[in-house]
């Protein structure tokens, strides 16, 4: 897996780059802002852009819009943005940008060194990995409320397993986390695509994706 | 000789009189003015004597108008302080000449005139006496001004520091707590072979962990990020999709107003919206901002239940939140109004003066 960082803050991109490399993870180029994070992009074409939402010269959204920008120039990039706050705009336009995976984990998500490469590699190949703060944040969205209160009309525990899995864990991970056998987390996920009036399909990204794209379906 | 006769007749008071005997003073003077110039070039010129004559005789004239004048005053045709005026400048008027004729010198008028002056500007104060509250009325205008002046600027210093603070605890504090998370996360990942060390560390991480999310719940509370970073429309729209309730938002602002302002604003949607979802959760809202002359109108409406009131003593939760509002918005000098008819829904209108 080939890595771009755009972080202006020092210590964390190469706290971050130290991290990867222990991890065998090679990053290939680091940029401190977002012209630069488009211009390594061009450069070394990476398989995954790992990208700070505040960078220079505005310090409020750049690091959102480049990414942005990044993947409509690139659509198969994967895009991790790590965020000191939840912000779910940001992670419903970065969802609407493209094909390739994405991600939006806090900061300090960073820390649980093997979550956070099963993230990256999970984004890296197309899939999801949203915080659980931004998951918490997107089901109790509006859009929940609208299409005649679906999610409403999930019960607590499918509520549950559908956050988690928004998050991008697996149907084991669910069980592992929920507590329950992975013959129940099935039947909780297909009564949720039964009652959210999803297609089931085999992949789970695909699923994830398509849940993350129902949950943020209507943003500008 | 001449004069007995002349102020003899300005004691009538009829218009008509007056000016007769006057213009017959007049020409009686020239006359006389003119005999004694004649007499002077017949006897061989010389100093220029008959000026005095000249000076001595338009002065009577000059005092046979003023009289005139006088008696208005005290039939009261006339303002006091006018004939005073007029009286002041012969006055000084005859000084002045006074002066010239006997050849200049040390300017000695200048003490009469002052003194003629101070009188005048006793008598003008005095006359217009009533005018003074005025003129304080007038200083605690500009008083009132320069207060909402300043007071504004300091609301604007307060949120520009209080952006500043949390920029700083983003950059700083938050970023050394996330990189000591990270250097923690990193030791942890080595200890598989110690479980009982990676577990202390794994604790001190989940320490860091909690410091930060105090941090970022701090600095969300200053302002949420959308709000200093896309503004109010966007912001607000983001409280929309986040509501439990469906919400509606119609922004007609086109420009990006000042922190304060936006904060207080995007603050009494953000709680009307929350109060909606706790008293009505089956109501829809509609959020209506607009930039109008200067006034940024903020309105929530629902159409739940109504009868809400601001002053509900027994519940006390949502009367606390609008009065936290309501000192928000007038600190900036807006309104805040709350309209909750039984049955037809609640709108909470804020208006805020926005204006550069």
């Amino acid at each position: 897996m080939r890595v771009v960082i755009a972080e202006d803050n020092a210590l964390l991109r190469e706290g971050l780059v130290a991290l990867l490399r222990e991890r065998e993870i090679e990053v290939v180029a680091q940029a401190e802002d977002g012209e630069g994070l488009l211009r390594i992009v061009e450069g070394h074409k990476p398989d995954l852009a790992i990208v700070d939402v505040r960078l220079p010269p505005s310090f409020t959204d750049e690091g959102v819009r480049a990414a942005i920008e990044a993947r409509r120039r690139h659509p198969e990039l994967a895009i991790l943005i790590l965020s000191q706050y939840v912000e779910p705009v940001y992670t419903s336009e970065l969802l609407a940008s493209g094909e390739g995976g994405v991600g939006y984990l806090l900061k300090e998500r960073v820390g649980e060194v093997r979550t956070f490469v099963d993230a990256l590699e999970r984004v890296a190949g197309g899939g999801t990995a949203l915080d659980r703060e931004v998951v918490a944040e997107l089901v109790r969205s509006r859009h929940a409320g609208e299409r005649g209160g679906a999610l409403g009309g999930l019960t607590p525990r499918e509520r549950e397993a559908l956050a988690l899995m928004a998050e991008g864990k697996t149907n084991a991970a669910i069980a592992r986390a929920m507590v329950v056998t992975p013959g129940a987390v099935e039947k909780h996920v297909s009564n949720i695509f039964a009652k959210l009036d999803l297609p089931a399909t085999d992949d789970d990204h695909r699923r994830v994706l398509a849940v993350l794209a129902y949950l943020g379906a209507g943003e500008e | 000789m001449i004069f007995p006769a002349m102020t003899g007749s300005a004691d009538g008071p009829d218009g008509d009189d007056y000016e007769v005997t006057l213009a017959l003073h007049g020409a009686i003077a020239v006359m006389v003015g003119v005999l004694v110039t004649i007499v002077w070039v017949a006897t061989g010129a010389g100093y220029f004597w008959p000026m005095w004559v000249w000076f001595g005789l338009l002065t009577t004239v000059a005092v046979h108008a003023l009289g005139r004048r006088g008696i208005d005053v005290l039939e009261q045709r006339e303002r006091p302080l006018t004939f005073h005026v007029e009286l002041t400048a012969f006055l000084v008027a005859i000084e002045l000449i006074v002066w010239a004729m006997s050849g200049g010198g040390s300017f000695w008028p200048i003490w009469p005139i002052t003194a003629l002056g101070a009188l005048l500007g006793v008598h003008a104060l005095i006359v217009n006496r009533e005018l003074l509250p005025s003129l304080r009325e007038r200083e605690l205008t500009e008083r009132v001004d320069v207060l909402t002046r300043t007071r504004r600027g300091a609301l604007d210093v307060q949120a520009a520091e209080l952006r500043r603070i949390e920029r700083d605890l983003h950059d700083g504090a938050q970023a050394r707590l996330v990189a000591l998370s990270m250097q923690l996360g990193r030791a942890e990942d080595r200890l598989d072979d110690r479980p009982e060390i990676a577990a202390l560390v794994r604790q001190a991480r989940s320490e860091a962990g909690a410091a930060i999310k105090e941090l970022r719940d701090l600095a969300r509370g200053i302002a949420p990020p959308v709000l200093a970073d896309r503004g109010l429309v966007a912001a607000v729209e983001a409280l929309g999709q986040r509501a439990a309730i469906p919400v509606a938002v119609d922004a007609q602002v086109s420009r990006r107003l000042s922190p304060v302002v936006e904060t207080a604003a995007y603050f009494v949607v953000a709680e009307s919206l929350t109060n909606v979802a706790k008293h009505a959760p089956s109501a829809s809202a509609r959020v209506t901002l607009a930039d109008r002359d200067e006034t940024l109108v903020v309105e929530i409406a629902d159409d739940g239940p109504g009868g809400a009131a601001e002053s509900d003593r027994s519940t006390g939760t949502r009367a606390t939140g609008l009065s936290g509002l309501r000192r928000r918005v007038e600190a900036l000098d807006g309104t805040l109004r709350v309209t909750s008819p039984e049955g037809v829904g609640t709108a909470i209108r804020a208006e805020l003066p926005c204006g550069s």
